[in-house]
């Protein structure tokens, strides 16, 4: 285990049933950094991902076995906290989605939920939120408007400030821009840039120049099994698997 | 057979269709213009404000506009709680199986039983075995039990139609799963389950069959009574009026104040949940 180690993962299965999506997966994704996971649908990807905060266990019902090591505690030894969990490993889902209410109800749901009820700290937890998602000036004016009146683009970065406003330690993206127009994605990739120094970004993504202008370091995946992991520079130039090359290159199947 | 053309065969259509809407409107028009247009005149403030005199033929009916709202506002309290808890716990709680299919096919059987069945269950289990008398309380329980399946499926209907994501969303923020229902599904479904209620309103309100075995149909004199007064209610009054030939106007007095109660109700009740939903969204 090692001091710039923020989630180890040792000998991972993730099965639905019969079905096992992830298989032997052994992967380290150190702190501070932004992870990409690629690989074609079908691959696991987003069913690991929705593991690194036990959500497939709980929806999905997911049966996980394996080693889950987030900061050295292993988040499958079943005393976890799962509610607490996510506030530390926060999770921003593929297709835009609001609750129900204001932009301001949204942003202060999960703080609340974490105990936080003086007015001024969810006050000040909103604009930060809303600013390091690069969305305050947009809607600073409309904070107790409904959250579904914004445009898509705008609705996925307020998810991904919803989750931000947790003061997570990692978030998990799941395809966070592919709904989105190239404004927008551009914003949400600047922004991860600009918060990296302080926070592990895991994202799933099926766009692969997504992965190789965003991420630093990233994980290939295929029917269930990671095929190669390393700095992502070296797995887009010089992958060392031949179907690592294949998929990069748009040569599948 | 040659005038039957396609445009014709449109034009017949729409002209059966729009006869078919023309009597089905009129009827219904017909029948509560009828009763409005009889009992209206009757209904004065002396009506609604004096109990009543001489079986009906006199005085008015306070005490048991008042009795119909205590034994309606008694069931809907037993079955509002009971239905939303067991309709959150079919849809949150458990998986379809063996018992959510019994559970669900028992509601839609007692959905389907006759309301004078259940005055009849009503009588013998409250009035009798557990020895309330004619009450209130009987005539409410027996409500309840009555108005339950309503809730339970439309309570189910309205949280099944909750989008899937709102739950996964409350999990991710760090909600428990009881947070997640009560913060987040819950009034996102309470539209739906206020229609329900509003169904079983009205169903017990002008309820006759379930209410004169359980809640009596003695004349009320106080215009409040308890839990363990007989009582009558407004539909069970014209009931007595109309069958003993008190009076023919009283009969039709009460009938009209049940009706536009019930007019009422459901209209203030869809103006209130189109006001929320716009607040809400």
């Amino acid at each position: 285990m090692n001091a710039t180690t923020k989630i180890a993962i040792e000998n991972l299965g993730i099965r639905y049933g019969d079905a096992e999506v992830i298989r032997d997966l052994d992967l380290t994704i150190p702190r501070g950094n932004i992870f990409g996971l690629i690989g074609p649908a079908g691959s696991g990807k987003t069913s690991l991902l929705r593991t690194l905060n036990m959500l497939s266990v709980d929806i999905d019902r997911a049966t996980v076995h394996g080693k889950l090591l987030l900061d050295g505690t292993d988040l499958l030894r079943g005393d976890v906290e799962r509610a607490s969990l996510r506030r530390r490993v926060a999770l921003v889902f593929a297709t835009p989605q609001p609750l129900p209410g204001s932009v301001y109800h949204n942003l202060t749901f999960g703080p609340r939920l974490a105990g936080i009820k003086a007015r001024s700290d969810l006050d000040h937890l909103v604009e930060s939120s809303l600013r390091s998602a690069e969305l305050w000036d947009e809607v600073k004016d409309r904070l107790r408007r409904s959250a579904f009146a914004l445009s898509g683009g705008q609705q996925q970065r307020l998810c991904i400030a919803r989750a931000l406003a947790l003061r997570p330690e990692v978030v998990l993206l799941d395809e966070p821009c592919s709904g989105l127009d190239p404004i927008s994605t551009a914003k949400i990739e600047s922004m991860m840039r600009t918060l990296s120094a302080g926070l592990t970004w895991v994202i799933v993504t099926n766009n692969t120049k997504q992965a190789a202008r965003v991420s630093d370091r990233a994980a290939f995946f295929l029917d269930g099994q990671l095929i190669e992991s390393g700095a992502t520079n070296q797995l887009f130039t010089a992958p060392v698997d031949p179907r690592t090359g294949d998929y990069l290159e748009g040569r599948f199947g | 057979m040659k005038w039957f053309t396609p445009s014709r065969a449109q034009l017949l259509a729409r002209l059966a269709l729009w006869a078919m809407m023309a009597v089905a409107l009129f009827v219904l028009t017909s029948i509560l213009a009828f009763v409005v247009v009889r009992g209206l005149p009757h209904v004065t403030w002396h009506f609604l404000s004096q109990p009543p005199a001489d079986s009906g033929r006199g005085g008015g009916v306070l005490p048991i506009i008042t009795g119909t709202l205590q034994v309606t506002l008694l069931g809907i309290a037993c079955a509002l709680p009971l239905g939303v808890g067991t309709a959150i716990y079919l849809v949150e709680y458990t998986r379809e199986g063996r018992l959510t299919r019994a559970i669900r096919f028992g509601s839609e059987c007692l959905a389907g039983v006759p309301s004078i069945i259940f005055g009849l269950f009503g009588f013998v289990l409250f009035v009798l075995t557990l020895g309330f008398g004619w009450c209130v309380l009987s005539g409410g329980l027996t409500l309840g039990l009555m108005t339950l399946p309503i809730i339970i499926r439309t309570s189910e209907e309205a949280l099944k139609a909750v989008p899937a994501a709102y739950r996964e969303v409350a999990l991710t923020l760090g909600a428990r799963k009881w947070q997640a229902i009560a913060r987040v599904v819950l009034p996102a479904a309470l539209p739906g389950i206020l229609t329900g209620l509003i169904l079983a309103l009205g169903r017990a309100v002008g309820e006759t069959a379930a209410v004169i075995f359980t809640a009596g149909s003695n004349l009320p004199h106080r215009a409040l009574s308890s839990l363990f007064d007989g009582t009558r209610t407004l539909s069970v009054h014209f009931y007595q009026l109309a069958r003993e030939g008190i009076s023919a106007d009283n009969a039709y007095a009460s009938a009209a104040i049940l009706v536009l109660a019930i007019s009422v109700i459901s209209l203030g009740s869809s103006l209130a949940l189109g006001r929320f939903m716009r607040r809400y969204q």
